[in-house]
């Protein structure tokens, strides 16, 4: 194998443009992706966040060679996407999921026996591979030779990955991969993504859920309007916002000098105040060691009904700051 | 993990023939066009051409024979090609390693193979209704070239489904272009009473030089173009090369439209 990253963009730009009208055509343009650097190491879990719309389809495909970046380089295991696809479509898998994207009338296995020829699945192994697939997916048995119209929406994703991995890529690109799937088959499904990254397989893989990201990948991107706006570990996201933990205080009401006396207590670096109802409950960042919840409720005196909470910062706190800083 | 599978043309459109034949078995409403259609063709053409001289059969047999094949051979690849983008089935298709002008030659070659099974049918349902078959001055020769006419549109479907790889709307273009190919290319009519000026237009279509050879060699004393069948002929290859040849590049072209444009999954 190759050395150097699985991936690596510099400046990537996409832009839409699109007509409306018939006899007056309107011309929009939108810009999905605004010149996206990233580099993705061999072998690992890479993991792409970002809100609908934010462009995480759009550079998926972009990495996959369906679509052309309008500027900028992208290169996946060392080459081009935009020049070097008869090189790179063998090496690397796609799941894009949802309904679409399987042929229904015909059985799950026929869909994969069309697409292992597509691939140049050894003709030998093809049906042993099937299976294999299948297997690891869950999806061996009866429901093999059903039908795919007669399939959940988890059963489809289900076989959307075995599409995937029919091939054995080097790189695997996973758009949303556990979407419609019940919990049980989406711990399955995780477990699948961590056996492929034992075998060598780099996995690029976006996702809404924030706890499947923390799970899943050392090193994660946060993508908002087009930009990244975050790369890092978990860990070093959470200290990017400004603390691993995070503390609530609750009660009927703060007042502006309370709020600006929790702000400069040493080690908090943010305080959120949102109300409900007649409650309002202030959201703090803060740096392990340098404050403590005594810290906070020596400031706010005469609250009967406080009540204080400690908890480790999440992954879904550093996404939500990350995205709303960037809204702002 | 990595295995580096090699793609042949071959197994691709192997492939594509055999995804073909899955969803006709699947699908009963290609039983319409593909089998029932064919036979109430024939009768209605039996009817309409009884009476008309002593080759009556054979006029009734090329004439409902061409309305049962044309379409599907023509546009079938096209059509299959727009239920992939409506299915989402392009996109994978297209990011798959082998050239999706494969995938193509493969509904080809599947429509091709329905339009002999709907020739066969309107075949059988003339030649019982008249109670025996037609006269043939070359069986042969009418064979070869019957199949060699759905080549030829086979070669055209194959550029329409460049259209419908390169745009959602292909389907609307097709649908008004339908009749006047069909009218144009003699599949109907003779093109030599057409209009002077639809002759050159017609031309450029490979059927039209394949469709009046067909005709040269079934009816004795057809009266088509007047460089006759070895012209015909040679203008039929001629054409269809051409248009095999265009195929290739602009699929290609096509190909790279789409990845610039981003309208794979549009539908």
């Amino acid at each position: 194998m190759s050395s150097g990253p699985a991936i690596e963009t510099r400046g990537v730009t996409r832009v839409f443009e699109s007509r409306k009208g018939f006899l007056f055509r309107e011309k929009s343009r939108t810009e999905a992706l605004k010149g996206v650097d990233l580099t993705v190491e061999r072998g690992s879990i890479f993991g792409l966040l970002g809100p609908n719309g934010a462009g995480k389809t759009t550079l998926t495909k972009i990495l996959s060679t369906l679509l052309l970046p309008t500027a900028g380089t992208a290169l996946v295991l060392g080459h081009d996407v935009t020049r070097e696809t008869d090189w790179l479509r063998p090496r690397m898998g796609l799941v894009l999921g949802g309904e679409r994207g399987l042929y229904n009338r015909i059985s799950a296995r026929e869909n994969l026996r069309y697409f292992a020829d597509l691939y140049g699945v050894p003709p030998e192994a093809r049906e042993r591979r099937i299976d294999e697939v299948l297997e690891r997916v869950g999806l061996i048995g009866p429901a093999s030779d059903q039908r795919v119209e007669e399939f959940s929406r988890g059963m489809k994703q289900k076989l959307h990955i075995a599409r995937g991995i029919l091939h054995r890529p080097e790189i695997l690109f996973l758009d949303e991969p556990t979407i419609g799937l019940d919990p049980k088959s989406a711990r399955e499904t995780r477990k699948l993504i961590r056996c492929l990254v034992t075998d060598g397989v780099t996995i690029f893989l976006t996702t809404h859920y924030m706890f499947e990201a923390e799970e899943l990948c050392p090193k994660l991107a946060v993508l908002s309007k087009g930009r990244i706006v975050a790369r890092d570990t978990v860990d070093g996201l959470r200290a990017l916002v400004g603390g691993d933990r995070t503390f609530e205080a609750e009660a009927y009401g703060f007042e502006d000098e309370e709020v600006a006396r929790l702000r400069a207590i040493p080690g908090v670096s943010k305080v959120v105040s949102e109300s409900y109802g007649p409650t309002t409950r202030l959201t703090m960042r803060v740096r392990t060691t340098e404050a403590t919840l005594d810290d906070v409720r020596s400031r706010l005196t005469g609250h009967p009904e406080l009540s204080l909470r400690e908890r480790r910062t999440s992954l879904e706190d550093v996404y939500l700051d990350l995205v709303e800083e960037e809204a702002r | 993990m990595a295995a580096v599978g090699t793609y042949s043309r071959g197994r691709s459109t192997a492939a594509s023939i055999r995804l073909s034949l899955l969803q006709f078995v699947a699908d009963p409403q290609w039983l319409l066009p593909s089998m029932i259609a064919p036979v109430l063709f024939g009768l209605v053409s039996f009817e309409l051409f009884r009476g008309e001289g002593p080759y009556f059969l054979t006029y009734a047999i090329l004439g409902a024979g061409m309305m049962s094949m044309w379409g599907q051979t023509l546009y079938g690849s096209g059509w299959a090609t727009g239920q992939d983008r409506e299915w989402g089935t392009l996109e994978p298709t297209i990011q798959a390693p082998t050239p999706y002008l494969y995938v193509v030659l493969g509904r080809v070659v599947w429509n091709v193979l329905s339009g002999l099974l709907g020739g066969l049918i309107v075949y059988v349902v003339v030649v019982a209704a008249a109670g025996g078959p037609p006269t043939l001055p070359n069986p042969a020769a009418f064979a070869l070239m019957f199949v060699f006419v759905l080549l030829t549109l086979a070669a055209v479907g194959v550029v329409f489904a460049a259209f419908y790889v390169y745009t959602r709307y292909a389907g609307f273009i097709q649908d008004i272009g339908e009749f006047a190919f069909y009218v144009g290319t003699g599949c109907m009519f003779p093109v030599v009473i057409l209009p002077f000026w639809a002759t050159p237009v017609s031309l450029f279509f490979p059927p039209t030089w394949a469709v009046d050879a067909l005709r040269y060699l079934a009816i004795p004393g057809y009266v088509g173009f007047s460089w006759g069948v070895g012209w015909d002929i040679v203008g039929a290859i001629a054409t269809t090369a051409v248009y095999l040849a265009v195929a290739g590049l602009i699929f290609h072209r096509v190909e790279r439209h789409v990845l610039e444009e981003g309208n794979l999954s549009q539908y």
